[in-house]
């Protein structure tokens, strides 16, 4: 497991870059409107659909959510993109011990009530248009070795046009309750039933 | 009611012009195959959900169904982007008597062989992520008109992203035996439904 080496001025620096970047490719980046619990650190849980995730969760991280953000990544991933690292990144392998390590630093950053870790539960692409959410289970080990207060966050980011010729991001916050008082199955069960929430209130969106 | 025009050369550029921003806006445009008959044209039903719907169901056309697009739009748009009415687009206004006039031409192209007419039942623009289709009425009205010269083909688009930076639209075409299968619009939208709730399954089934 390789950690991450954050750096808060190339970060905010890298924020504003791809802010930039998302204006010329999304005619809209919609967050809906969401109140983080003051002093918890945030695990932050999305759907997992495109090239673009973790771009999206940086910038609700920054815009919205006001925390210091770290992402999982996979590590042949983290390993040819090395620079993500002073953004934030850390790498995790899959299905080996050291994928245990990934779980504990992650639980680690997230006795800081300054810090958010963005994990795709999913573990791979799904489509933007899948019903049920997989959560896997190494999610269930890393809730259970964190300390500090810290809020689980499901974010869901759909994509969609209306109007313009260039796509909109609308990002759904949801409050999944705080790390230690839900068991796993039930926050399996209410990230799968936010999910559900989320897609109805897309369809229903107002344009 | 605003008739689409023709310009052997302005029709030329649009063609080029769909072909070439639909390339470059979409990473790649997925459709799958179906029989066509050249001896009928062609009422193609699709979703709405965006600006791209038509231009992309052009393209589709272009590789596959190869007949001469028509598309009714509503007439804002037709006013707000008239260069569209040199690709094939006619408008309609739902909320004047044009209407009638709007939909017999669209039944009166269907006698061509050669024609494929493009209709979005819904009327407006929708959400990607809809469950139920909704149809407006007069698309019954240019089916009993048009009687059996022509034949029935559903389409659904969906928008993925998946590992790509641009965006990828998947078609899903089903072709119809028979218009005269369906007995009342209700029928009609029943049988789209199911097609429609078939495309989304298979494509939440793409998984990488």
């Amino acid at each position: 497991m390789l950690p991450s080496r954050q750096n808060d001025t190339l970060s905010r620096m890298f924020y504003r870059f791809m802010r930039w970047w998302m204006g010329r490719n999304f005619k809209e980046i919609n967050i809906q409107p969401f109140e983080p619990r003051p002093g918890h650190s945030i695990l932050l849980l999305t759907n997992h659909f495109s090239w673009w995730d973790g771009f999206f969760a940086n910038y609700a991280a920054f815009n919205n959510l006001k925390r210091r953000l770290y992402i999982m990544m996979q590590h042949d991933h983290f390993l040819k993109h090395w620079y993500f690292k002073y953004l934030g990144a850390f790498s995790m392998k899959k299905g080996s011990r050291e994928m245990l390590e990934s779980l504990t630093y992650s639980a680690g950053l997230l006795n800081n009530p300054e810090n958010l870790v963005t994990i795709f539960p999913q573990g791979a692409l799904y489509s933007n248009h899948e019903t049920y959410i997989h959560v896997e289970n190494g999610i269930e080990r890393l809730i259970k070795q964190i300390k500090g207060p810290c809020q689980i966050v499901y974010q869901c980011t759909l994509i969609d046009y209306f109007e313009g010729l260039k796509p909109r991001a609308y990002m759904h916050h949801f409050d999944c309750g705080v790390a230690g008082e839900v068991p796993f199955e039930e926050l399996k069960q209410r990230i799968n039933d936010f999910h559900q929430q989320a897609l109805k209130k897309q369809a229903n969106m107002e344009h | 009611m605003l008739y689409d025009k023709k310009n052997f050369f302005i029709n030329r550029f649009m063609h080029y012009y769909i072909r070439w921003i639909v390339g470059r806006h979409f990473h790649n445009l997925s459709f799958n195959s179906i029989e066509t008959d050249p001896q009928r044209s062609i009422l193609l039903i699709s979703n709405h959900f965006s600006f791209w719907d038509g231009l992309i169901l052009y393209c589709v056309n272009d590789r596959l169904l190869k007949k001469k697009l028509h598309v009714m739009m509503l007439e804002d748009t037709a006013r707000k982007a008239p260069a569209l009415r040199y690709a094939g687009a006619f408008s309609v206004n739902k909320s004047s008597r044009d209407v009638l006039q709007s939909l017999n031409y669209a039944a009166q192209l269907l006698d061509d062989p050669q024609n494929l007419v493009l209709i979005f039942p819904q009327g407006k623009l929708y959400s990607n992520f809809v469950d139920k289709v909704y149809f407006e009425k007069g698309i019954w009205r240019i089916i009993e008109q048009a009687r059996d010269n022509f034949r029935l083909v559903f389409s659904a688009t969906f928008i993925q992203y998946l590992k790509h930076k641009k965006p990828t639209a998947t078609v899903y075409l089903k072709s119809i035996d028979g218009n005269l299968a369906y007995k009342s619009i209700d029928e009609l939208a029943k049988a789209y439904q199911q097609h429609y709730d078939l495309s989304k399954q298979s494509e939440t089934e793409i998984i990488l």
